[in-house]
């Protein structure tokens, strides 16, 4: 481990630590700094400026040697990480490679992570649709989990906060299912998505078809060019970094904005073993720090930590996190710490053909698709799994790509090719799953990494209820593509295992009663109030929202509350 | 025979071993019609097969503009598996055969349409599962020319699939076929959901 330098304890100190740059960990990091708090924000992985260090952002297909494919080599040494959609030799910089980091699968998880500042949102999918009052209401009306100590009127401002800030496009669709936001213009659907959503809509009156809503500034506000951010291209290479700022990343946004209160303080390349407890004041009092590089370690101290880490790592953390206090792991009393972890039900998908529209193309590359909100056990329980799913779908015409019918070579060959196919539809599920105990997470007793942190070992599985959900969801997007007027429907299940959804959360719930959950309503560990945990790590149950955006509205949201207690001298 | 016997074998073992190879050959016998490897002569002869797969017309040049027998080199080499690697040289080497057989000629040395009967001979039904494939984005089908499951001459109906996406992938990425070929806008500015399309306007790029 290294000696522990604990020197210059004034010069390590801070009024607040953030462990995590990503996309929680920046929502802490701004809202901290805009309120005079002096912020250190520790991230394990490598420094990442935004545009500097962006080396694909403006490179043409043709520049990759292998014309963004992977190589044998990259694919045989990361089995998991070139699972991953984003992984392409694009932008396989931003993702950590499999032997860096090992973890221990007790059942198969595709663990996905960035390690860089900025973490995964640099590389996320940038979907944003807010929590509605049913997905909060879900567990104590369905009896799994434990019921959420917060209503969707309680992060409903919080969602506008950030909303505002970050630069959300989409529709006021005026739907109780899926609350409308603070919304930039919409993206548009092209000719076969209308004609979808109406053949659809017309067909079911309990669903409904709306365009995606997501992270990218389709006409920018004063607020979002003073960060220096532009209006999207419609370019679609977002993973590697956009030239224009016109996607929400830590980097492009939350970060610089800090930064420019002179309150923040960044740590690249900085691994934190664990939070410092101190057993006499009964509080933490700072973490542990190994340095990627010297292995040395160093102590900083702060008033409040807030654990942004990603899911998974926030866990390993607080699990390393032992004192005599608590010798399993920080504000672990009743054991739940690791336990309940979930994710998001990602393996059904459909294809198809759609006739006609020939006359018809689109301009540029859209960052988001047609969407359905949950239409399943909604009001109330219908049918025999538990709650239900989005439904994401999307019309295109291929390019080269398509089957060509004449010769297989020479220039009738060439020249179909040249021209765009007929329309092809794709469908996809992002289903919610019950959080369980026995989907947890725990620390290796004998297995460490090279600077020393116990191993992760993981297990999580699907379940029955993820079986029928994906079901139902193959039968009810077949029926409403052919509905639709769609022809060759096929479905397909993935068997993808967990992991890939790269939705994980859980692990350190929120709940109101410390017997049966980690955090309360403002995300302070119960037994360790000025710890706060605001990332995946927190939640008590999935929803079937993409879950970015309300891990930034509950950052926002308990970063100040942390500023008012310790305002009013609670947090010392 | 035996150094060559030996050789594929190696091959077989060692993913690296046919590139390995290449210098050993062409020291030995440039028009050795078993040679693998990406000699200066197989790349012209892929060149010529890439050509014929998509040749040049009057809007936009063809494969060979695009530098299609080395960006082959490239992505053989790096991306297709041992097995794979094994299909592609089998097929070019039954191409070089079929061209001596039938017209006692090289490859590069034929007509168009001689040319064009080498590569038919190599084909079996119309492989659907290829387009499947590439459209899904996954690569697989540059690199297994899956679909192609005709029981007798297996391999060469997989290799016509192989050389023929490998030839459209590479061709429509490259900048020429991007860009004469197909429209490629990097930066389009914006979106619009419905354009205007009428037959023969080009597809998009990317």
């Amino acid at each position: 481990m290294g000696n522990i330098n604990s020197k210059g304890i004034k010069a390590n100190t801070f009024d607040a630590i953030v462990i995590g740059s990503g996309i929680s960990g920046g929502w802490a990091a701004k809202e901290l700094c805009a309120h005079g708090i002096k912020t250190l924000v520790l991230e394990r992985g490598r420094n990442v400026q935004h545009l500097v260090d962006y080396p694909t952002m403006m490179k043409d297909p043709w520049d990759f040697p292998h014309r963004n494919q992977l190589t044998q080599k990259v694919k045989e040494e990361n089995p998991v990480v070139s699972k991953c959609y984003a992984f392409r030799e694009d932008a396989m910089h931003f993702f950590v490679k499999d032997k860096e980091h090992p973890y221990i699968q007790e059942k198969p998880f595709d663990w996905i992570r960035g390690y860089q500042v900025g973490g995964k949102s640099l590389i996320w999918a940038r979907q944003t649709q807010r929590w509605s009052k049913y997905d909060f209401e879900g567990p104590a009306r369905d009896g799994f989990a434990v019921d959420w100590p917060i209503r969707y009127s309680d992060l409903a401002p919080w969602y506008s906060h950030v909303e505002k800030f970050v630069g959300i496009s989409g529709n006021k669709d005026g739907l109780e299912t899926l609350p409308d936001g603070e919304f930039l213009p919409a993206w548009e659907m092209n000719a076969v998505e209308k004609t979808m959503q109406k053949r659809i809509m017309d067909n079911y009156k309990d669903r409904n078809v709306i365009i995606g809503r997501c992270a990218h500034l389709t006409k920018p506000k004063e607020i979002h060019l003073q960060q220096n951010r532009g209006q999207c291209q419609s370019r679609n290479l977002c993973q590697r970094g956009c030239p224009f700022g016109g996607y929400f990343s830590s980097n492009s946004s939350t970060l610089p904005w800090a930064a420019k209160t002179g309150n923040l303080t960044i740590r690249p390349d900085s691994v934190v073993h664990s939070i410092i407890y101190d057993d006499k004041n009964n509080k933490a009092t700072g973490v542990r720090v190994i340095d990627v590089h010297t292995k040395e370690m160093t102590e900083y101290f702060a008033k409040m930590i807030f654990v942004n880490a990603a899911t998974l790592n926030s866990n390993l953390i607080l699990l390393n996190s032992t004192s005599s206090r608590f010798p399993n792991g920080l504000g672990n009393d009743n054991g739940l710490l690791g336990k309940y972890i979930a994710f998001q039900n990602y393996r059904g998908t459909l294809s198809a053909d759609m006739d006609g529209y020939l006359d018809s193309y689109y301009y540029g590359r859209r960052p988001c698709a047609v969407m359905m909100p949950n239409f399943r056990n909604v009001y109330k329980q219908e049918t025999d799994f538990l709650r239900g799913y989005m439904v994401f779908f999307s019309a295109y015409r291929d390019s080269w790509g398509h089957q060509v019918e004449v010769d297989q070579m020479g220039e009738s060959f060439k020249m179909s090719k040249t021209e765009p196919g007929n329309w092809g539809v794709s469908m996809m599920m992002q289903g919610e799953t019950i959080p369980k105990e026995t989907n947890r997470v725990w620390l290796s007793k004998d297995q460490k990494d090279e600077w020393g942190m116990p191993l992760l070992s993981i297990s999580v599985d699907y379940d029955e209820n993820d079986e029928k959900s994906l079901k139902d969801f193959l039968n009810e997007g077949a029926e409403m593509l052919s509905k639709a007027g769609c022809k060759n429907i096929s479905t397909n299940d993935s068997k993808q295992a967990p992991g890939l959804d790269i939705h994980e959360v859980g692990g350190v719930r929120m709940g109101k009663d410390p017997k049966t959950s980690v955090l309360n309503k403002w995300n302070q560990l119960h037994e360790c109030p000025n710890v706060f945990v605001t990332d995946g790590a927190c939640m008590t149950s999935t929803g079937t929202q993409n879950p970015s955006i309300t891990f930034m509205a509950l950052t926002a949201r308990a970063a100040n509350h942390a500023v008012d207690e310790l305002k009013k001298g609670n947090l010392k | 025979m035996k150094r060559r016997h030996f050789l594929s074998s190696m091959a077989l073992i060692l993913p690296m071993a046919v590139v390995s190879t290449e210098v050993l050959l062409s020291s030995c016998n440039t028009t050795d019609l078993e040679e693998k490897g990406f000699t200066e002569d197989n790349i012209k002869l892929l060149d010529e097969i890439g050509e014929t797969i998509i040749p040049a017309t009057a809007g936009s040049p063809g494969a060979k503009a695009a530098h299609i027998g080395e960006f082959m080199k490239v992505y053989v080499t790096d991306c297709y598996t041992v097995e794979e690697q094994n299909i592609f040289w089998e097929g070019v080497n039954t191409i070089k055969k079929e061209s001596n057989k039938k017209f006692n000629n090289q490859f590069q040395k034929l007509n168009l349409s001689q040319k064009k009967e080498v590569l038919n001979s190599l084909r079996n039904e119309p492989d659907k599962g290829s387009a499947e494939n590439v459209k899904k984005g996954t690569g697989d089908a540059i690199q297994t020319g899956k679909g192609a499951e005709n029981k007798e001459n297996a391999n060469s109906g997989k290799f016509f699939s192989m050389i023929q996406n490998l030839t459209v992938f590479g061709y429509f990425t490259s900048e020429p076929g991007a860009t004469k070929a197909l429209r490629y806008i990097q930066t389009p500015g914006y979106y619009k959901g419905e354009v205007p399309y009428k037959k023969g306007d080009k597809a998009w790029a990317t």
